[in-house]
């Protein structure tokens, strides 16, 4: 049990010092630093699978940093959302590092490799970090090594507009975590304690005595995870960012780093604050309201974009609004599909993003009205990029149907009916931007002149194989979600009960 | 910077800041003070010196400094680690004027001092290099 | 509103105060160097919020002193944990720096309405 619990700590510190390895590594031969990232990465993947299978049975590790229990310390715990999301975060990070042995070669410049994986590790550790920690301040800090090194991630590309993206990025998830950071600074002055499970304990005596101080930290927390997590009116830096990035970083950025911020909140909202809180506040209104229009209004401007990149962008806009209405709704499945959403859309996300990054690798498309026949001369990546795309939609057998049903029962559940209806129109929205790029790269009959003969035939994608092989792998697992979703259920049944 | 009297006066100047830096590192464990305060003293002081003598080094030895400077800014974080991995439940108090008396925690304020130094020479060096 | 009452919460007016003009300088600002200046000036109201909760009145440094077992010390969590958050500020200062001199190269302004544009 005693190394068990040492276990989460590990999978913080091990990227955490390999990434200082790799600038060094880099210096000597630039060769190494991809496999030992990789290789970083799969070992952190095998420890938060012995993690979880702790886990599974029932009982929540915890562990005290340096042996300072918890009103001093700092203090791990790992219950089973978060076993699950550190087993996603850093296996879509093992698949995405492979991916980046030849894409980061073709997208960046050779001096900045090194760097670039610094810059990833430190994200990954970061992201471990920010959702087993129990201590509010230290899920500060995290926050902070996550957005910056995220910035780096976009900044490493080092074209105009990805410094300009990453600058705004940069100030925007300052002023973010500076709400946050204030929001900390009120709790900590309503109930002196930084450990969730303490704040929850003095938060349910001293409730009634700060009325208004309580809505303010509330507010303050909304907005900096708001920023941080691009819910719709305060998403302004995500199309930028997540499209002038390099294909890997967009990929871990849309899926993992804006997930990362929900969970945080998530753990702030619910074990902090506690339910009474929540249901008796304006917040699940206000969480409600901004999410539905995020859902409708991040689908619409998706549909207008031409750019493949800036599309997908926009309609991780549209996703983070159905993660954060099931938040609102604050059922047991409204909170069931929120999360079962974030494990899903980051597997189409992660699909989505490498497949634009191989297409573009292999052609130099960037643009959706160019995709003519691409369904013949890239059969398994736009094979995948289909399998993600029906997935995003909500068709039945893919991933994204359960959690959409599961969000359409869980405002059921909450008496708003009409919800369904939002529900519907966002995804018609997502069949309209989605549909016209598969059409046309299947079934479109323009090219034929260009090419010489008349009849197309399939052929292989001429892409290496460390770029298919992850795609193969993602997109099998998004329908894997979709036909077996038993397993993860499970994990997230159990949490849903220990929140509720 | 190529002014008589601030290479004068800091020629002088230097030695006591990079003393005082050294000073307040080693009295972070048990008095006002600390690794993190102290490093930037040092680091500051290190940085004023290349500022005002370092136009005239070549890029090759800048190279080397901000190589040395990133393998510190390791060596430094992982002493500062170690206070996280080797758990010392509550140790020692410490007795004042003596510098090992606190165990780990002694060790893991080198390892900051030594990474906050570096850490600022080593930024300055990554946005002076870009142009 | 009571006068004694403003007094006695004084640091926790000006730093509201301060966190409201940081951001509507980060946010209204063309300037890039004063936007970076705008974030520093919000995170430290935040720094001036936390040292302020922690303050006790009369308190004295907390460097436990055998002589007064009992005496009334400042809780010194605020300010160690505000030393993390200037290392987070010096840091995000030092990127934005890096990245607006790169802009700089691009550009040849650090003005942001001659290129932020709409998309």
């Amino acid at each position: 049990m005693d190394t068990v619990a040492r276990l989460p700590f590990y999978c913080v510190i091990i990227p955490l010092v390999a990434s200082f390895c790799m600038p060094v590594l880099a210096r000597w031969k630039k060769e190494f630093c991809a496999p030992l990232a990789t290789l970083t990465t799969g070992i952190v993947f095998i420890l938060t699978l012995v993690i979880a299978n702790h886990v599974i049975q029932g009982i929540p590790i915890s562990y005290s940093v340096a042996g300072w229990d918890p009103p001093w310390g700092i203090e791990i715990v790992v219950d089973s959302l978060s076993s699950i999301m550190i087993i996603l975060i850093s296996g879509i990070s093992m698949l995405i590092l492979i991916y980046s042995f030849t894409a980061i070669k073709h997208e960046l410049e050779r001096i900045v490799t090194g760097w670039y994986y610094t810059a990833f590790l430190l994200c990954l550790s970061g992201m471990i970090g920010l959702v087993i920690s129990n201590d509010i301040f230290n899920m500060y800090v995290l926050i902070e090594i996550t957005g910056i090194s995220a910035c780096a991630l976009v900044a490493a590309k080092g074209t105009r507009l990805s410094t300009e993206a990453a600058l705004k990025y940069l100030l925007l998830a300052t002023i973010g975590s500076g709400f946050i950071l204030f929001g900390i600074g009120f709790i900590y002055m309503i109930t002196g304690h930084l450990n969730i499970f303490f704040i929850a304990e003095e938060l349910a005596l001293v409730r009634d005595s700060y009325p208004i101080l309580i809505w303010t930290t509330l507010s303050f927390f909304v907005v900096g995870f708001g920023v941080k997590a691009a819910l719709f009116p305060l998403h302004l830096w995500l199309p930028d960012a997540h499209s002038s990035a390099p294909s890997p970083s967009s990929a871990v950025l849309s899926s993992l780093v804006v997930k990362v911020y929900i969970i945080a909140f998530l753990k702030i909202l619910f074990i902090a604050f506690g339910l009474e809180i929540f249901h008796e506040t304006f917040i699940r209104h206000l969480i409600i309201v901004l999410a539905v229009i995020a859902m409708l209004s991040g689908s619409f401007f998706a549909f207008v974009q031409i750019e493949l990149k800036r599309r997908l962008a926009y309609s991780t806009v549209a996703q983070i609004g159905y993660v954060f209405l099931g938040i609102g709704l604050g059922t047991p499945w409204g909170l069931a599909a929120a999360m079962l959403h974030i494990i899903v859309h980051a597997f189409m996300k992660t699909c989505l993003f490498l497949c634009a990054g191989a297409i573009a690798y292999k052609t130099g498309r960037k643009h959706v009205n160019e995709f003519t026949g691409m369904g013949y001369l890239m059969p398994i990546t736009m094979g995948a990029f289909t399998v993600a795309a029906f997935s995003m939609v909500g068709i039945p057998l893919f991933g994204g149907f359960i959690s959409k049903y599961g969000l359409a029962l869980g405002s059921l559940e909450a008496n708003l009916p009409l919800l369904i209806l939002a529900i519907i129109l966002s995804s018609l929205l997502n069949a309209t931007y989605y549909f016209p790029i598969i059409g046309q790269a299947y079934f479109s009959q323009e090219e034929e002149s260009e090419n010489g003969h008349g009849k197309r035939r399939f052929q292989r994608d001429q892409i290496p194989n460390s770029m298919l092989v992850p795609i193969v792998i993602v997109a099998l697992g998004i329908i894997y979600l979709g036909i077996f979703p038993g397993t993860v259920l499970h994990f997230i049944n159990q949490t849903v009960t220990a929140l509720l | 910077m190529h002014d008589y009297a601030t290479r004068v006066v800091f020629r002088y100047m230097l030695l006591f800041v990079l003393l005082y830096g050294v000073y307040v590192v080693m009295h972070g464990h048990i008095s006002p003070g600390g690794g993190f305060s102290g490093g930037m003293l040092i680091g500051l002081g290190l940085l004023l010196y290349i500022l005002i003598f370092g136009q005239l080094w070549d890029t090759r030895f800048r190279q080397m400094i901000l190589d040395s400077a990133i393998i510190f800014v390791g060596i430094g974080g992982i002493l500062e680690v170690l206070k996280f991995i080797i758990p010392h439940e509550h140790g020692p108090i410490g007795v004042p004027g003596t510098l090992f008396s606190v165990g780990i925690i002694s060790v893991s304020n080198f390892g900051i001092g030594i990474l906050v130094a570096s850490t600022i020479l080593g930024v300055y060096y990554m946005i002076s290099e870009e142009d | 509103m009571d006068l004694e009452l403003i007094l006695l919460n004084f640091p926790y007016f000006v730093s509201i105060i301060l966190f409201s003009m940081g951001t509507l300088i980060v946010l209204t600002q063309p300037n890039l160097v004063k936007k970076v200046i705008g974030i520093n000036i919000m995170e430290t109201s935040i720094f001036l919020f936390f040292i302020a909760v922690g303050n006790a009145h009369g308190g004295i440094p907390p460097i436990f002193d055998p002589q007064f077992p009992d005496a009334l010390y400042v809780n010194p969590l605020p300010s160690v944990l505000m030393l993390t958050g200037i290392v987070v500020s010096f840091s995000v200062t030092a990127f934005a720096l890096a990245l607006i001199v790169k802009l700089y190269i691009y550009y040849g302004t650090i003005s942001a309405p001659n290129f932020m544009k709409l998309k």
